[in-house]
């Protein structure tokens, strides 16, 4: 018998998250080393009577791609991962990981070349999901590796990991049904305004919200879940961000990086640690230096940093700006081959919205929000 | 560092078994109990310039699938498994099992309905390997699941496979060029010749390969190999046969199975275990009665039934009958969805062909 909370994790993801209805076709992107969670999520999609495929991958193969493919390889977009994108119901990915750091030596531009090979495909998936024509749900397993990158021994970041996701809760869905409603009216807030104005020791930022949606997050998308995000208009962004969290691409870290926007495009970026990889992929295509979203963290549940996004952008007292591709549901127009989130710590910092203060510290200043 | 024989064998499943060229797709199939031997073939693909597609089996959950999938589960057909059969170039099957008997409490007609679903994408491939378009290759990766089922330890089971493989050979690949040009010999002495006739204490079968090819096989299609067959005429199989290996099917075993043929088809079976399941496999469709190939076993390296078709259906003293699709190189029009070989001990039999003597003890004569 599993994790009782991976059998929990399981439910949630099929019927709430996914909302996997009988004859839909549902991919799974796994890891062999989740395959508690494989076998628990599969054996509920196929009592949902949806048609499954299950992909994990192959722990080393991404290495040997990333070291011998020829230009033609890395280019090369499989027909199959088109088929799914453009055809498929449901899309379940669970991020687990046997090594965070195996593609430590890899040159960033070969990395930013398969990026750009997936572009199109990025755009039909976000195009798709903004339809609701698919639904996607991105959650991760706890392993050893996950582990270590977060400084934890595995039972420790289990326990967070479970916890982060309310498994503990009697009703999980209750609980991520009451938080959704609690952002909404955060979400409520900010719609018909303009002007964000980001201020505080890490960031002096200014960007316009105008006719872009907020989106509450809670449990479809990601599981754990916790922000509320939008897309700023593209050519509206000015000003300086710092990123104290060091910033993970593919396994690589990226170190205090520091990006200056001029009419919304980044024009200037610096790090302390692989500086290279971060300029190749805002190199990748047209969109890749301009912010495809703009989030805010609510789970003040998730209290530390683990390395991984998933997690760590939903932390209240963050924020998060994504370089790349934006959501269409949130208004975004911006498209890149590239979605890369970076974390910004605000607790010295504050959000006004034409001129209203709405977030202080860490914490939102107007009414019935979560952290108060 | 693997084990020598497994860096290779992909060298050969990648260059002489597939012969993959820069820009042709290949899917890898495979377990991740075989991961030493699916890197090392992933990377010769990778190397040798092809797009490749992995695609891993999840341990536990056919036994998921076929204990709660409705009947529209059951004869789903993924249009990703269309698509590769479509299109892709070459397709390699490494076949690992953690577990050669989890799907023994599977119901048999469950079974027979997901063979029947995947009918028409089995024939496809079928056509598209004989029109050369695409390559194939079936090999195994060893591991305890598979010794357990050959009741040998892992490590003798190992030097079982990769000796069977002939891969402690300096150059594999001229030992198994060796091998075709062996059997050439009896391919071309069947060349022409119409009427075969199976006698033995386990056979009393007669059957028509009038205009059918016998094909060599030479590790190109299964690793390791030694086989010649051809598809008999359909209607023309007539007589009896025991198959005294036991066969296995998705795991399950059936023994002592006999079979009857009347103008080519089974007009009736039995067995001494899991004869229900020989039963709905044979009522899978229209072709599962028939035969679609005839196989002899050539490969006098391989000496011990090991309850793995790959090698048991190679052995020398051994043919094989296999109910279901034929293979469209060989002239067999037979189709269905499934292919099921069966082994009959030849080593107290003959065969004549057109009346002159072909095979006595368990060897050719000619």
């Amino acid at each position: 018998m599993p994790d009782p909370r991976v059998s929990k994790l399981a439910k949630v993801l099929v019927h709430y998250s996914l909302g996997l209805q009988a004859g839909q076709k549902l991919v799974i992107k796994t890891h062999p080393l989740a395959d508690e969670l494989n076998l628990a999520v599969y054996e509920e999609a196929i009592r949902a009577g949806a048609f499954v495929t299950i992909l994990p991958r192959t722990p080393g193969a991404q290495e040997i791609f990333y070291k011998y493919a020829s230009d033609a390889q890395l280019d090369f977009f499989s027909p199959l991962d088109k088929l799914i994108t453009e055809t498929f119901d449901a899309f379940l990915t669970i991020w687990c990981d046997h090594n965070t750091r195996s593609l430590s030596g890899i040159d960033p531009s070969r990395m930013a070349r398969v990026s750009r090979a997936g572009t199109q495909d990025f755009k039909t998936f976000l195009d798709r999901m903004a339809k609701k024509e698919l639904h996607w749900c991105g959650t991760a397993f706890p392993t050893n590796a996950m582990a270590q990158e977060a400084d934890m021994c595995l039972a420790d970041c289990q326990e967070f990991v479970y916890a982060a996701g309310l498994l503990n809760e009697q009703d999980p869905v209750a609980c991520w049904e009451k938080i959704g409603q609690e952002q909404k009216k955060i979400v409520e807030r900010f719609k018909g305004h303009n002007q964000v104005a980001l201020k505080g020791s890490n960031i002096d930022l200014k960007m316009s919200i105008k006719d872009r949606v907020f989106e509450s997050c809670a449990g479809e998308e990601n599981f754990p879940d916790g922000e509320i995000f939008t897309g700023p208009q593209e050519d509206s962004v000015e000003g300086w961000v710092r990123f104290r969290y060091p910033a993970l691409f593919n396994g690589q870290e990226i170190t205090d990086i520091e990006l200056w926007f001029e009419n919304g495009r980044g024009v200037k970026e610096t790090a302390t640690k692989n500086q290279d990889l971060l300029t190749a992929q805002l190199n990748t295509d047209a969109g890749a230096r301009y912010l495809g979203e703009f989030g805010i963290g609510t789970n003040y549940g998730i209290t530390r940093f683990t390395k991984e996004m998933l997690f760590d952008e939903k932390m209240g007292g963050t924020i998060h700006l994504a370089v790349g591709a934006g959501l269409p549901e949130t208004g975004s127009k911006n498209e890149s081959g590239i979605h890369w989130d970076m974390l910004c710590d605000m607790h010295d910092a504050g959000i006004e919205v034409d001129g209203e203060l709405f977030y202080k510290n860490g914490k939102f200043t107007i009414q019935d929000h979560p952290g108060k | 560092m693997p084990d020598p024989r497994v860096t290779k064998l992909a060298k050969i499943m990648v260059h002489y078994s597939l012969a993959l060229k820069p820009g042709q797709q290949v899917v890898i199939r495979t377990h991740p109990l075989a991961e030493e031997l699916t890197l090392a073939v992933y990377e010769q693909a990778i190397m040798a310039g092809a797009h490749v597609t992995l695609q891993n089996a999840v341990p536990g959950t056919d036994e998921i699938f076929f204990k709660y999938a409705s009947d529209a589960q059951l004869d789903y057909v993924s249009p990703i498994r269309k698509l590769i059969t479509e299109n892709f170039d070459a397709s390699l099957s490494i076949w690992t099992e953690h577990n050669t008997r989890s799907l023994s409490g599977v119901d048999p007609q469950r079974m027979a309905r997901v063979s029947r679903a995947g009918a028409k994408l089995g024939q496809l491939f079928m056509e598209r390997s004989a029109k050369k378009e695409l390559r194939w290759c079936l090999t195994v990766y060893p591991n305890q699941a598979m010794a357990q089922e050959a009741d040998m330890c892992l490590s003798d089971y190992r030097e079982f496979v990769y000796g069977a493989g002939l891969l402690n050979d300096e150059d594999p690949v001229a030992s198994w060029k060796r091998v075709g040009l062996e059997q050439q010999k009896s391919v071309d002495w069947l060349k022409g010749r119409n009427q075969v006739q199976l006698k033995g204490s386990n056979i009393d079968l007669k059957m028509s390969i009038k205009e059918r090819v016998f094909i060599p096989c030479d590790g190109q299609v299964n690793f390791p190999d030694g086989e010649i067959f051809t598809g008999p005429v359909e209607d023309s199989v007539e007589g009896w046969v025991r198959f005294k290996y036991p066969a296995i099917e998705y795991g399950q075993e059936v023994t002592d199975i006999q079979l009857w043929f009347e103008k080519g088809r089974v007009v009736k079976e039995s067995a001494s275990k899991n004869q229900e399941l020989l039963t709905s496999q044979l009522n899978s469709d229209a072709g599962a009665r028939y035969l679609g190939e005839f196989g002899i076993g050539t490969n006098y390296g391989i000496t011990r039934f090991t309850k793995n078709m790959l090698f048991d259906e190679k052995m020398g003293g051994t043919i094989h009958l296999a109910a279901g699709a034929g293979y469209p190189e060989s002239g067999s029009k037979n189709e269905s969805g499934i292919h099921w070989d069966m082994l009959c001990d030849m080593n107290d039999a003959e065969i004549h062909v057109d009346g002159d003597l072909f095979y006595k003890n368990g060897k050719p004569v000619v």
